[in-house]
């Protein structure tokens, strides 16, 4: 039953990505409507309510992207799938170029053969291209852009530039680092 | 109050105070398990039955409902909450309940382990 409800929900999330994300985005509005309700009980302004809401909600977007970026997920480890699915491909090229080059050249169906076959590897070519830049958007749409650094990340190199831990290196007696120790002794 | 954030199936220390890894997934079993509750009804049990102490953030809360659906612990439907309006429903599966077992398992392990090494003289 499980599997059944995961894949109809992967297909779905995969072919109307409009309406997951709608479905998302009413969810997330759900929630900071329950959270300023909350807000104008305690007995702040309607107004501050809801910008108190959003405030402690954060960033929208972000939350939205991620919960939509699970959704895309399959649910299943794809890894092995996705590594058939390579050598497939590596085989049916090969196969594909070993035919192109065993055919005779000097008639029109060897010609068309080896065209055949090069419009094979084309599309193969294509269809991993295709693949993988897709694969590179979905992880943009959720991680920062290239050369600059999440909030999340942010967050993350800060606490890790406080944590003692960070800054502690193991200098011996005469001050030398663990590399210093090993290649000047 | 500690504030709970998580990212990519990891807590992240954010504020004062962080809890270990897989602390959330594990709350949220939890307050489920008490019975079907919305997004915000989830973040509100876990405040309430941890007395206050803990908060969960928005931005962990609902990547985390996601994931725990995705892998098959809590299922969802669409419901009418209580002001009339439309609202996601999360409920535990049974895949949800044996995991909420271990975990607690697991974090009574770790805790007992860690207030030992803490007591050791």
């Amino acid at each position: 039953m499980f599997w059944i409800k995961a894949t109809t929900r992967f297909i779905c999330a995969r072919r109307r990505p409009d309406e997951m994300m709608r479905e998302v985005e009413t969810e997330l509005r759900f929630h900071i409507e329950m959270r300023t309700r909350a807000n104008i009980e305690k007995g702040m302004r309607p107004d501050d309510a809801q910008r108190a809401a959003l405030q402690s909600f954060g960033d929208f977007e972000r939350v939205r992207n991620n919960c939509c970026e699970i959704r895309r997920r399959l649910p299943f480890d794809s890894t092995p799938l996705k590594m058939g699915l390579h050598i497939t491909i590596a085989v049916v090229a090969g196969l594909a170029a070993l035919w192109a080059v065993n055919v005779p050249h000097h008639n029109l169906t060897g010609v068309m053969r080896q065209l055949i076959a090069i419009s094979v590897l084309a599309c193969l070519f294509i269809v991993v291209r295709r693949a993988r830049s897709a694969r590179r958007c979905d992880s943009e749409h959720v991680c920062a852009a290239p050369g600059e650094t999440s909030p999340a990340n942010q967050s993350l190199m800060s606490d890790m530039s406080d944590a003692p831990s960070a800054k502690i290196t193991a200098y011996d007696e005469l001050g030398r680092t663990p590399v210093e120790r090993v290649f000047k002794s | 109050m500690l504030a709970l954030d998580h990212l990519g199936g990891y807590p992240l220390p954010k504020a004062k105070g962080s809890l270990l890894q897989g602390t959330l997934d594990m709350l949220i079993l939890k307050a489920l398990s008490l019975g079907a509750l919305h997004g915000y009804g989830v973040g509100q049990r876990i405040a309430q039955i941890s007395g206050e102490a803990l908060k969960v953030e928005e931005g962990s809360l609902y990547p985390g409902l996601y994931r725990l659906e995705q892998r098959g612990w809590i299922e969802s439907e669409w419901d009418v909450s209580e002001n009339n309006q439309r609202a996601k429903f999360y409920k535990l599966t049974r895949a949800g309940r044996k995991q909420l077992i271990i975990e607690e398992q697991n974090w009574e392990r770790l805790a007992g382990a860690t207030i030992k090494a803490l007591r050791a003289v």
